[in-house]
């Protein structure tokens, strides 16, 4: 079992490797090939290991960092979380590696792709699998890299650059807090084992904690994309589309909603930090469905739909059940993978055109991408009974059973955002798949390749209601179960239960019917205020330009032309200056005439004979 | 000894100064030399007059060798003068200032 988990996270790594080195000596189906053996493999072994998880299964590498009482092993922590976290992860990834073999065939940097995917693939499964939090760095490090360079991967074009570019920085920020955090929490405990620091951290006063779980909140929020650090994902976009589904949708932002999931017991012991989890999540998830609905680019709707449903994840832990949060990251890595594999799809139907108002008519173009596709806007919008349906209806129902008002609160705009979300989604259906075709380009019929891969997605989307079934419905809610949750979650009447279930019905019907009536028909939309606030995502690029980068920006100028021409030339210069004006003077000694310097002899003269006179006087 | 020595020694030191005024005020070449040939000339006045004072051969032996030496110095400089003028057409000291800094 151990060599299995050992190798479940090693086995990325050595095809990553390899394809860097080898990569372009080797023929041209060689890197592709390894990487996707390299990650099936990886996904087998972690199948193998599964069911070592229950009793926690621990392998220690080799120690990485000695130094006095400090250590950091390279461990392996496989519990239930991690389990289900990294057969996800390396499932969905070997799904997308598929996917990326069709889609990437014709690039001449294949093997630069295929090597950074495979090293995402290890970075991710080791924050997936670290038994302490410094090892968890370098994997959350390590994703922020393969992200940035996956996102500039065509960085011939600037303004993919600039996107990755802005990846990176926007979550670095988020993870300096995280560091902040790590480091604190060494100092208080002196380890950084994970276990350790969820058992011991009943010890800490309650504004330490408080504080804490905020360092963590705003460290998830950088790689989670929420509130106030969400600017990076919609641009993220400019990325190859199969690098969306992996790490901007399936894997990567959900990061720190299994960050906050890991160090729950420590994270769930402040109020403060839980409410401000929440707040955020439901925020962002309505200010992220608010944005979908104006976006024309279909990776763009799509992007803003992602950091909505991560945001319903931060709602789930804020309001206090992991097993809910995970239930819909599961559901969400299938669902929302397949529908950006589905947009990518489509994208090459319309002949690479990514603005939705001039698509339509693709369902006539490719049945199977149509279907494909449909089954994955279903679990978005909670089509009654589908993966999605399920998992948001268990955290809004999370939300509603505590009963006071501020989880009321949150319930009422977690219902309203599921409402924004059903509209969305099938305003994007119709304007993508109704009607006649409206651009101008011929597309191109994507390949088998990208066609199977979505095949199991879409299954498990549909049915991911099936690993968490609720009770009322005949389940036995297996996932709280095996994270170990089943008895501490919440307690419904079966009245009340019905109640929300029709609610969530209600409002996807109304999304339903609301995108029916606007939609049906395709019309060119006005140009108003509204449609570009939401276009923009509310202005906030805009925002930050003024408020951050432009002053930082004043500051450089300032630290440039003031600091640095004005006082270090200055003093340099300046030294160099007055050096080079005195010796200029001292020049003019040496005018070539003997006269002159005869008259230097003169004067030494005179005042030698000066001396001794005053010498013989005194 | 009929002349007193600080006679001497004054007549020298004159000499000697005029001499140096005329090489640093004159910019002939050839006054030049001549102020050099004056500047020499104090010198062996001195040593002249210190060979006399102390009853000594030395100093006027000297004053010979430096005689030998002062006609091979003219002799050299004045055909180096004749040359420089054959360079540049002139015997004025400020045409010659190339080996300025």
């Amino acid at each position: 079992m151990a060599l299995l988990l050992t190798l479940t996270l090693l086995l990325p790594l050595a095809g990553g490797v390899f394809i860097s080195c080898f990569g372009e000596r080797v023929a041209k189906p060689i890197p592709v090939v390894v990487s996707c053996a390299a990650v099936i493999a990886s996904f087998l072994t972690c199948l193998g290991a599964f069911s070592a998880a229950g009793e926690g299964l621990r392998v220690v590498l080799f120690s990485w960092l000695k130094s006095g009482s400090f250590q950091a092993d390279v461990g392996l922590h496989f519990d239930p979380l991690a389990a289900i976290m990294a057969l996800m992860v390396t499932g969905v990834a070997s799904l997308i590696h598929l996917y990326a073999a069709g889609y990437m065939h014709d690039d001449p940097d294949q093997s630069r792709f295929f090597a950074l995917l495979n090293l995402f693939v290890f970075a991710m499964l080791a924050i997936v699998l670290a038994d302490n939090l410094l090892l968890m760095f370098l994997g959350w490090e390590g994703v922020g890299f393969c992200s940035y360079g996956l996102i500039g991967f065509w960085y011939r074009k600037t303004e993919n650059a600039n996107a990755g570019r802005k990846a990176f920085i926007v979550t670095r920020i988020g993870d300096l807090f995280f560091t902040v955090a790590v480091l604190w929490l060494f100092k208080l405990f002196g380890t950084l084992s994970i276990e350790t620091i969820n058992a011991r951290a009943g010890e800490l006063g309650l504004v330490t904690v408080t504080i804490l779980g905020l360092l963590l909140l705003l460290g998830a929020c950088g790689k989670s994309a929420q509130l106030p650090l969400m600017t990076w994902l919609a641009d993220a976009m400019a990325g190859p589309t199969p690098v969306s589904a992996l790490i901007h949708a399936a894997t990567m932002v959900t990061a720190g909603v299994y960050l906050l999931s890991r160090l729950f017991p420590l994270v769930s012991l402040s109020p403060v930090a839980m409410g401000a989890i929440a707040i955020v999540g439901v925020v962002t998830a309505l200010y992220a469905a608010s944005c979908a609905v104006g976006q024309r680019e279909i990776k763009r709707v799509l992007a803003y739909s992602t950091m909505s449903q991560v945001g319903y994840m931060f709602m789930a832990v804020g309001v206090g059940s992991v097993s809910a949060a995970m239930f819909h990251l599961l559901t969400h890595a299938f669902f929302k993978s397949l529908l950006f594999m589905g947009a990518g799809c489509i994208i090459n139907l319309a002949g690479h055109e990514n603005d939705i108002h001039l698509m339509g008519g693709m369902r006539k173009r490719s049945k199977p991408v149509f279907l494909l596709f449909m089954a994955g806007l279903i679990c978005l919008a909670g089509f009654p009974l589908s993966g999605g349906f399920f998992s948001k209806d268990q955290i809004l129902a999370t939300a509603f059973a505590h009963g006071d008002p501020f989880h009321l609160a949150i319930y009422a705009v977690g219902i309203l955002t599921a409402a924004i979300t059903s509209f969305y989604s099938f305003r994007l259906a119709y304007l993508v798949f109704a009607g006649d075709y409206r651009g101008e380009e011929q597309g191109h019929a994507p390949s088998g390749l990208m066609i199977w891969p979505l095949v199991p997605l879409a299954l498990f989307g549909l049915a991911g209601g099936l690993i968490n079934l609720p009770h009322l419905f005949g389940g036995h809610s297996w996932l709280a179960d095996w994270l170990g949750q089943g008895e501490e979650e919440f307690h419904l009447s079966v009245h009340s239960e019905y109640l929300l279930i029709a609610t969530a019905i209600a409002v996807f019907l109304i999304g339903l019917i609301l995108a029916h009536l606007r939609y049906r028909r395709f019309r060119e939309p006005a140009e108003r205020v509204v449609g570009r606030f939401l276009l923009s995502g509310w202005y906030f690029d805009g925002l930050y330009e003024r408020i951050l980068v432009r002053p930082f920006l004043y500051l450089c100028r300032f630290v440039w032309v003031g600091g640095e021409q004005g006082v270090v030339e200055g003093i340099v210069y300046g030294f160099g200056r007055t050096f080079t004006h005195w010796g200029k003077l001292l020049r003019l000694m040496t005018n070539g005439r003997i006269s002159t310097y005869l008259q230097g002899f003169v004067w030494g003269l005179l005042v030698i004979i000066g001396w001794f006179l005053l010498r013989s006087v005194a | 000894m009929i002349v007193p020595m600080g006679h001497l020694l004054i007549l020298a030191t004159i000499l000697f100064l005029l001499g140096l005024a005329c090489v640093i005020a004159w910019r002939n070449l050839i006054m030049i030399l001549i102020g050099i040939e004056v500047m020499l000339n104090a010198v062996c006045l001195t040593l002249v007059g210190a060979s006399a004072y102390w009853q000594r051969i030395d100093g006027q032996i000297m004053v010979i060798f430096m005689m030998a030496m002062t006609s091979a110095e003219v002799s050299i400089s004045l055909a180096m003068v004749v040359y420089l003028q054959r360079r540049k057409n002139s015997i004025d000291i400020r045409d010659f200032d190339e080996m300025r800094g």
